[in-house]
């Protein structure tokens, strides 16, 4: 049932810092539809979501809904507003039972006032049992349950409000098929019940079995909005990746060797990383694919030491066992991990740049333990002149550099070790494009002076466009290993979107 | 899963100590008998009932997620008060009693307002507010005095009915209260804010409010049990405060609460009030001289705090993250 | 919910606003109180700080470190009586009895570092148990009986001169020159502030965590232990109960002092100026006729003052007070 539009948003622009996350974008839903947005990371869903879900304000533009203004000032308003939201971050709290975080707000009281348990567990069982989903133990505490039995809470939660807007944004994340297939004919029944769902995935398959309309979203604007049924994969696939700035990209330079620098046989961190095998060169990059919650970030911290992983790894060679990222690059291992999340991990935000960058160098440039002032002077120009860090002086507290700049921060700073073994995760996240273009260029001059480097990330294009080899993680194994020709953004896509489909345990050596 | 595991996951938190406390007493019972006859548990009911109150109090601070350190400074402020109304009556016992608890009220609140309005750490807040209260009952009490009315005196340790003391009646009301108040929406309100702010908010949970009524609610029983204190011993202390704040701490801990907020509860405080107690008479019934208590009581603290983990870990699904 | 951070203009540092509250404290107190700026009661300020300015030198690296150190007063008690007993009024033995109670002060810091450390105890919970213990052992190792009374180079030691300079004063000087150069000099300093900061980070910039934070606990221990010496030879004698006030003492000096309770920010110079402001509030008692009990009242007030200037929420409202655009640092959350 196509009326006016339900949700209406026009020029959204939202902006962090130096990075436009959000550029005049338009948006238009109606009531009785599954509304799926699309697009690749960093493409600006997430921050459109977080602006309908009050979590954000635009800077420029405004937004309609029901045909009044909408300009929530906090979550709470957008839950007033009649929308509620399954985010990726759950809102759950984890010390109180399932029945307690269901109902939190509106609970059933006795006649002393008192929350009725009886009451509350027994709406949970019927809602669950209303919804078809299997049930979960009112009573148990919420810490207790799996990520995934997390989600279907947090889900049902969404669900059990009468909310006009229904938000998933990744919300099958977790969850095993049987489950996905539950939460979208759920998302059906609601749309068919006059509601709207917005729907954001990664996954094309499901997008396809339960949208009506698909938006697509690309470096922060819609690229274009049209009914499912009228698009091919392929087309659609198109519209998220667009034509690419030829230049963003080195030129494809064989500096591959044959030096085996790490050999991983089993890796394994129960219950997300199973059986892994690779095998990465001196001069090599090998790129790393998968969707979210894949075994990536247990591979990643594994190797590095970060945490416990069974399983044999060899370091040129040699057998090892990382005790610790101490350990890890200490000279004669010398690898180093350029993290996830460089504002809770890779950097320490007060303190100045300078004291960052050589943090992990300390043993260069002290002797007995006392600090050499020049030979940290010497680190530290060395470093900015390196990775081209843009920075006013390097006593300024590195939390007021852009995004860009603090990953060239992180990444010098493991430099700066001598590590030649470099495990990037996801480097170019909430990172603007000049500054990707020149992370691209230095892993490339890395790679060509020897340096192993592993590299994941969530933007095919770049694993496409940079890596030599590419091995797909699906379920915590290896599924796929592309290389040379066959590394297309479309084909590694397909691959992560097939996600879950016949996983093949391989070997990527 | 076993069903074991699932007994020991759904488990309140106060079973081990629980567990502790009856095996305490089992012993004492067994190395003295006659200790559990009602006139010597009114004895234990008595001297544990002090540090129960302000171990309450410390417990619903601790389970909004912060702590409160100037609790010991309420609670010798609250004795100060009582032993400075000279030539009071028996019945101005109730005024008097409620302008104490409205003046811990108003000291906790304050410290509620601080740590929420100024994002300040509750330690520090808490620590400089210790410092005033303490100083304020050394102001209007400088030295201890056995001064306390002699009505109020007698009332501490009537018997309610003939029978039951008034420590044992306390008790028993503060438990039966906490039975109620544990399921108020209030209750659930501080919980989240303890266990997840940034959920709790989102949830609609004003983080002032449970900061204010927590730690209102903290200087309350502290101020009670300060009261009750002086009504026990008849007399007053500016400094009595601190020998019950560390062991409030502790108290808390042992009964299972988790520091860092959001789960746990004031039965295991209880509890971990009266293993604290308990210890000294158990010290002196194996025969080790009674400066065993301390050093028993260390032990008993970190043991605690380490086991938790142990028994949780083995209880928690594989890969239930935290 | 993120706000972009602006380049910030470095505010004065929380260390130099306490020593500008110092100054600005004694200037007022010797307006009212002539003899205050004697030279002679200056050093005595001096001397009487001391002790709590070594006794909270490992309480200042500890709280940098992101931790708390609550077994100073045990610690402190232990290492004087034991100092006592040993030493039986004697000098003799003392070159090697020093060294031990020491020893002693750090074998307590590394039991704390380890189960704070690697056993994951909360830092409360595990420093308030040693504290528990000690009190105990050193009740049933007492047994009550009062120790012998201190040997008189200890007393040198606390009330000595070398010709019209307190020995105990060169000590101090010489100890915070020393921790002051560690903090800002060595590897060590940079991985106490980078563990204070954020842990996480720490670890994954390869800091050795564990033993940072094990070594910081150590100091306090041997902190406490050398001020628990130190008291011996000021009060001639060594009782149960002498460390108690340091609890507070320690603390309210490193809070003062402009270190944040959470750790990553601060310094042992900052530290000092809080034990020296502890101490000159002492000195408003005379003048205002008060009695012993307003001076914690002050302290406390003084306390809550230090750190409601700090806090990030009274910076803004003073940056957008004074109109600086630049200084009005938003600081990113999320």
């Amino acid at each position: 049932m196509r009326d006016s539009p339900l949700l209406q948003a026009e020029s959204i622009t939202k902006r962090f810092g130096g990075i436009v996350a959000l550029q005049d974008m338009h948006f238009a839903a109606a009531a009785g539809e599954v509304h799926a947005i699309l697009g690749e990371n960093g493409a600006g869903k997430s921050t459109f979501i977080g602006i309908l879900a009050g979590a954000l304000r635009a800077d420029e533009g405004h937004i309609v809904l029901r045909g009044e203004p909408y300009a929530p000032h906090s979550p709470v308003d957008a839950a007033a507003a009649g929308i509620a939201t399954v985010l990726q971050e759950l809102s759950l709290i984890p010390d109180l039972t399932v029945a307690e975080n269901l109902w939190f707000g509106s609970e059933e009281r006795t006649r002393l006032r008192t929350v009725d348990r009886r009451r509350i567990e027994a709406r949970t069982r019927a809602l669950f049992a209303g919804l078809g989903l299997p049930a979960i133990d009112p009573g148990a505490l919420l810490r207790s349950l799996g990520v995934g039995q997390r989600q279907l809470v947090e889900i049902a939660k969404a669900l059990s409000g009468d909310a006009d807007i229904l938000i998933l944004d990744e919300a099958t994340s977790a969850l095993v098929p049987g489950q996905v297939d539950w939460l979208l004919r759920a998302a059906r029944t609601r749309a068919d019940a006059g509601k709207l769902v917005l729907y954001i995935s990664h996954r094309l398959a499901e997008v396809r079995r339960v949208a009506d309309r698909v938006a697509v979203l690309r470096n922060g604007e819609t690229v274009g909005t049209q009914a499912t049924a009228s698009l091919t994969d392929d087309q659609i696939v198109s519209m998220m990746l667009g034509r690419r700035l030829v230049s963003l990209y080195p030129e494809r330079v064989a500096t591959a060797t044959q030096t085996v620098a790490l050999s991983v046989t089993g890796l394994t961190v129960a219950p997300r990383l199973r059986d892994v095998d690779l095998e990465l060169h001196e001069g090599e990059i090998l790129g790393v694919a998968g969707l979210e919650g894949h075994g990536q970030r247990e591979l990643f911290l594994g190797l590095f030491g970060a945490i416990r992983a069974q399983g044999q790894v060899s370091v040129r060679g040699q057998r090892v066992t990382i005790r610790s990222p101490r350990h890890a690059m200490s000279a004669g291992i010398g690898m180093a991990l350029l993290p996830e999340d460089r504002r809770h991990q890779g950097l320490l935000l007060t303190k100045s740049v300078r004291e960052n960058l050589v943090l992990s160098a300390l043993g260069r440039v002290a002797r007995l333990g006392v600090i050499n002032p020049r030979a940290e002077a010497a680190i530290v120009t060395q470093a900015i002149e390196r990775t081209r860090i843009k920075t006013d002086t390097p006593e300024q507290p590195a939390g007021t550099l852009s995004g860009g700049n603090q990953q060239k921060v992180v990444l010098a700073k493991l430099l700066a070790t001598g590590a030649r073994l470099l495990l990037f995760y996801d480097p170019t996240r909430g990172v603007d494009v000049g500054t990707k273009a020149e992370l691209f260029a230095l892993m490339r001059e890395l790679a060509a002076s020897g340096y192993a480097i592993l590299f994941y990330s969530t933007d095919l294009a770049e694993l496409a466009n940079v890596a030599d080899r590419t091995i797909v993680l699906s379920y915590g194994s290896v599924s796929t290993v592309l290389a040379g020709a066959d590394i297309t953004e479309d084909r590694i896509l397909a691959a992560t979107m097939a996600g879950g489909s016949g996983a093949e345990r391989g070997s990527a050596a | 899963m076993s069903s074991i595991q699932a007994a020991v996951r759904q488990a309140p938190v106060w079973v081990p100590p629980l567990v502790v406390l009856v095996v305490m007493l089992v012993v004492i019972e067994s190395l003295r008998p006659g200790s559990l006859a009602m006139s010597r548990l009114a004895i234990e009911a008595s001297e544990a009932m002090t540090l129960i109150l302000i171990a309450t109090g410390q417990t619903i601070v601790v389970l909004r997620g912060g702590i409160d350190l100037s609790l010991g400074g309420t609670l010798s402020l609250a004795t100060a008060i009582a032993a400075t109304r000279a030539d009071v009556s028996f019945g101005e016992l109730l005024p008097w009693l409620f302008v104490i608890i409205a003046l811990g009220a108003l000291i906790g609140a304050l410290n509620g307002a601080l740590v929420s309005a100024l994002q300040l750490q509750p330690f520090v807040v808490t620590l400089a507010t210790w410092s005033i209260v303490s100083g304020f009952a050394l102001i209007i009490l400088p030295i201890n005095k056995a001064s306390v009315p002699a009505a109020w005196f007698e009332a501490g340790n009537a018997k309610v009915l003939g029978f039951l003391p008034v420590p044992i009646l306390l008790l028993f009301l503060l438990l039966l209260w906490w039975a109620w108040f544990r399921r108020t929406r209030l209750a659930y309100r501080i919980r989240a804010a303890g266990s997840d702010e940034r959920g709790a908010f989102l949830n609609r949970v004003s983080l002032t409010r449970t900061n204010v009524v927590s730690y209102g609610l903290a200087g309350c029983l502290a101020a009670g049990g300060g009261f009750f204190f002086s009504t026990q011993t008849g007399s007053g202390s500016p400094v009595v405060g601190s020998q019950f704040i560390l062991p409030s701490i502790a108290a808390v801990v042992i009964g299972g609460t988790n520091l860092a907020g959001g789960r746990g509860g004031v039965t295991g405080t209880v509890i971990g009030a009266l293993i604290l107690n308990l210890i000294g008479d158990l010290i002196f019934l194996i025969g080790l001289s009674s400066y065993w208590q301390q050093v028993a009581s260390g032990i008993i603290l970190i043991g605690v705090v380490l086991l938790a983990p142990l028994l949780r870990m083995a209880s928690e699904p594989s890969g239930g993250d935290g | 919910m993120i706000r972009p951070l602006r380049a910030r203009r470095r505010t004065p540092g929380a260390t130099l606003l306490s020593y500008i509250g110092l100054i600005a404290l004694f200037a007022l107190i010797s307006v009212f109180s002539p003899g205050f700026a004697d030279p002679n009661h200056i050093t005595t300020l001096l001397i009487v700080a001391a002790f709590t300015g070594i006794a909270a030198i490992g309480q200042t690296w500890v709280i940098i470190g992101g931790g708390i150190d609550l077994s100073v007063p045990w610690t402190l008690n232990c290492a004087a009586v034991m100092l006592t007993a040993l030493a039986r009024g004697q000098d003799g033995m003392l070159v090697w009895i020093i060294p031990l109670i020491l020893l002693g002060g750090v074998l307590v810091g590394v039991v704390n570092g380890v189960g704070i450390a690697i056993l994951r105890v909360s830092p409360i919970v595990m420093t308030l148990s040693t504290n528990i213990v000690l009190q105990g052992l050193l009740f049933i190792a007492t047994k009550g009986f009062p120790p012998p009374p201190t040997p008189r180079a200890v007393v040198w030691l606390a009330t000595g001169r070398m010709g019209p300079i307190p020995v105990i004063l060169v000590l101090w000087a010489l100890l915070a020159v020393t921790v002051v150069l560690i903090e800002r000099r060595t590897s060590f300093g940079r991985y106490l502030y980078a563990v204070g900061t954020s842990p996480t980070v720490a670890t994954f910039s390869g800091v050795p965590t564990a033993r940072t934070t094990i070594a910081t606990y150590a100091v306090s221990g041997a902190g406490a232990a050398l001020a628990g010496i130190l008291l011996d030879g000021y009060a001639r004698q060594s009782y149960l109960g002498m460390g108690d006030p340091y609890l507070f003492t320690t603390i309210a000096a490193v809070a003062i002092g402009g270190a944040s309770i959470l750790g990553g920010s601060g310094s042992y110079l900052g530290t000092i100026a809080g034990a020296l402001i502890l101490t000159e509030l002492t000195g408003l008692l005379p003048i205002l006729k008060l009695e012993s009990g307003y001076l914690s009242v002050i302290y406390g007030v003084v306390i809550l003052l230090t750190v409601a200037l700090a806090a990030p929420t009274t910076q803004r409202l003073i940056a957008r007070l004074l109109a600086r655009p630049d200084a009005a640092s938003a600081i990113v959350s999320d």
